[in-house]
């Protein structure tokens, strides 16, 4: 399967893809901290066995402006996609994800799914999640979740008192958090999301 | 399976006969003058024609929202008549139109008490607020109502009555410039129902409005104010349908609900109005603003709908969680057949402490119908462990229909946790198979698969509710299968 890694704000990355018939992408997008960015990608899924795998990250822990818009498009029947985000925002930070699966009529057999999961930092960060789904075919299996929260204070306790001090409590849980996306990149890319943790 | 599909939708409306009453009607259109009019016909104090006259000022420099998911046949506001109300005498008779009365036992709404019988206890017994039109034509039990301190009438006595309480709260949880058509609401409501529970009492009975759409060229504007003082309870109803006719017929209501501190209200809606004929023709554009505010600490609000009329709705019951540890439900049936749209869903504002909300809404689309969930779940800086839970499903009955999920999360507090989730699924040939292998007739069966993946939503409706829900849910399917 064709797999590729996109920095945000330093690669050049396609705003529309368009996937013939039993053709298979992986695709992961990294949003490294301190950029700003506002992308819109749109995949189109138009011969029947096409297949889409993407993954993305977004870490905004000062001031950044990041939107994330993407629209996958099942315009032929058989098709699959599979989508997860996810974000860490702290400082005044406000990140925007925008996600839309349309399926086309007569586009049956569809399987289509996708997740958006933040983690809130601050006081002063924003998130707005709105995962959609558009279908006008029957015979599909589409869904989406979304969520927002936080650290989870009773895992911090459990670290702390087993003696990791509370900054390295905190950086293994946004690691863990992150692990599904950041293992699908290169060691050195995935260095770098480590270091720059907040 | 595709026979089936046909039958279900071939089903008639059962409530679409017209009642021969006498009438009169303001003449058609919308300016100040007609605004004065009705205000003057039903004997307002200035203060309330100020308000509405407010409104229409307001109402003018507006636009038609055009963010729905949903194809609006152009309404032209000059053509439609903002009154009208069966004749009477004076102002409340104490007899009640006999076709009126029959009109009302034919939809199942009791408008007499029914008298105790010796021994033997009323079970379940509702009062209710009935408008025809643009009048309430009854409100039954308001002695032993009263007799609590409970007030239940109609919204014009309210204002002549109680102008304190009115003038307190109206368009305090629905600002009279809060959209297109709650403005216009504003300026032209004719009727609805009022309703106070004073402080610590916890109503004796379920209360209900039903509202009936008769005459032709209206349009219904009714305004519904409920009241929940400190520690009090109430559930409350409301029903509605409407005569089946070529044209559509547009409903603009406000709802507002005030929850003092632990006050608990709960909001059932059985919508039946006219959904128009399988070509889609006709049906009422049922365009509804609700809202509730949690304004007491431990308050509580709960919505639950089934909405399986109306040739478009577009209806988002919403909550603002004001109130620390105030919490709120929306549970929602929402069933499209034919070439009905509906966009609806709710809105839960988390402002105060330890605010709970959750949301299920099940939606069910058949035919060439459009079926759209739109929701907002806000967590505002000051919702400390504020928590929200959403799940919204779709079922799609045959290939020509759509099912469509909006919601929108934005989280602006590092302590509250926010999760949705939604799905989209059919009634498999395998589940049809199971039941008709076992000798259930196939429509029957897809009512029954329907009614067990509404049931999480049904089993929250007052009992008599409940069983006109699941029937309505059946009839609204009649020719769907195929």
């Amino acid at each position: 399967m064709d797999s590729r890694v996109y920095i945000l704000g330093r690669d050049s990355a396609p705003q529309y893809l368009r996937l013939e018939a039993g053709e298979e992408l992986a695709m992961t997008l990294v949003v490294p901290p301190g950029t700003d960015v506002q992308y819109s990608l749109e995949v189109d899924l138009c011969g029947p066995g096409a297949g889409l795998d993407l993954a993305g990250l977004y870490l905004c822990p000062g001031s950044e402006r990041v939107e994330l818009r993407v629209l996958v498009r099942h315009s032929a029947g058989g098709c699959n996609s599979r989508q997860l985000f996810k974000g860490i925002v702290g400082g005044t930070a406000r990140a925007l994800f925008d996600g839309l699966i349309y399926v086309a009529p007569d586009a049956q057999k569809t399987q289509a799914y996708q997740e958006n999961h933040t983690l809130l930092l601050s006081e002063t960060a924003r998130t707005e999640s709105r995962p959609q789904l558009e279908i006008y075919a029957d015979d599909v299996q589409c869904s989406h979740g979304a969520t927002t929260g936080y650290l989870n204070p009773e895992e911090l306790f459990y670290m702390r008192s087993r003696g990791i001090p509370e900054a390295e409590a905190r950086r293994l849980q946004m690691q863990a958090f992150l692990a599904p996306v950041i293992r699908r990149l290169s060691d050195a890319a995935a260095e770098e999301i480590y270091a720059s943790l907040p | 399976m595709e026979e089936i599909i046909k039958d279900i939708s071939s089903q008639e409306y059962k409530e679409g006969f017209v009642t021969e009453v006498a009438q009169e009607y303001v003449p058609k259109g919308l300016n100040e003058e007609i605004i004065r009019l009705i205000s003057a016909k039903k004997g307002e104090p200035e203060w309330m024609l100020d308000f509405r006259l407010g409104a229409f000022r307001k109402w003018q420099q507006m636009t038609l929202p055009q963010w729905g998911h949903l194809k609006l046949p152009p309404i032209d506001f000059q053509d439609i008549i903002y009154w009208a109300a069966p004749k009477r005498a004076e102002d409340r008779p104490d007899e009640i139109d006999p076709a009126l009365m029959e009109t009302f036992d034919k939809l199942g709404i009791p408008l007499r008490e029914r008298e105790m019988l010796a021994g033997v206890k009323p079970k379940g017994e509702v009062a209710v607020d009935a408008v025809f039109d643009s009048v309430s034509v009854t409100t039954t039990f308001r002695k032993s109502l009263a007799e609590k301190g409970i007030i239940f009438c109609s919204f014009s006595e309210a204002v002549r009555e109680h102008p304190d309480l009115v003038r307190k709260y109206l368009a305090s949880v629905v600002p009279v410039g809060d959209n297109f058509y709650a403005a216009l609401n504003s300026a032209v409501f004719s009727d609805g129902s009022f309703c106070y529970i004073p402080k610590g009492v916890k109503c004796p009975m379920d209360l209900s409005s039903y509202f009936r759409i008769n005459a032709a060229g209206t349009g219904q504007f009714e305004r519904t104010l409920i009241i929940a003082d400190e520690g009090s309870s109430v559930s409350y109803m409301e029903g509605c349908t409407a005569p089946m006719r070529d044209e559509n017929q547009l409903h603009a209501a406000v709802v507002e609900i005030v929850v003092e501190k632990d006050a608990d209200v709960k909001y059932s809606t059985v919508q039946n109005w006219y959904p128009g004929d399988a070509q889609g023709r006709g049906g009422i554009l049922n365009l509804v603003t609700k809202r509730g505010i949690c304004k007491g600490s431990g308050s509580h609000l709960s919505w639950t709908q089934v909405e399986t009329g109306s040739a478009v709705t577009w209806k988002y019951p919403s909550t603002i969680l004001l109130g620390d540890h105030s919490s709120s439900e929306f549970y929602s049936v929402a069933m499209t057949n034919n070439y009905q749209q509906a966009d609806t869903g709710t809105k839960m504002i988390h402002l105060g402490r330890g605010t709970r909300s959750r949301v299920v809404s099940k939606g069910i689309s058949a035919g060439h119908s459009e079926n759209s969930y739109r929701g907002l779940v806000q967590m505002g800086p000051g919702a400390d462990g504020g928590r929200n839970y959403s799940q919204c499903d779709s079922l799609l009955i045959g290939s020509s229909c759509g099912a469509h999920t909006f919601p929108v999360i934005r989280n602006q507090n590092p302590r509250a946790v926010v999760e949705h989730e939604a799905t989209t699924s059919k009634i498999s040939e395998d589940q049809l198979f199971y039941c008709t292998q076992r000798g259930i007739a196939p429509e029957d069966a897809v009512a029954l698969i329907v009614g067990g993946y509404a049931r999480e939503v049904l089993s929250r409706l007052p009992m008599e509710f409940a069983v006109e829900a699941q029937k309505l849910l059946s009839v609204s399917l009649e020719g769907a299968v195929g």
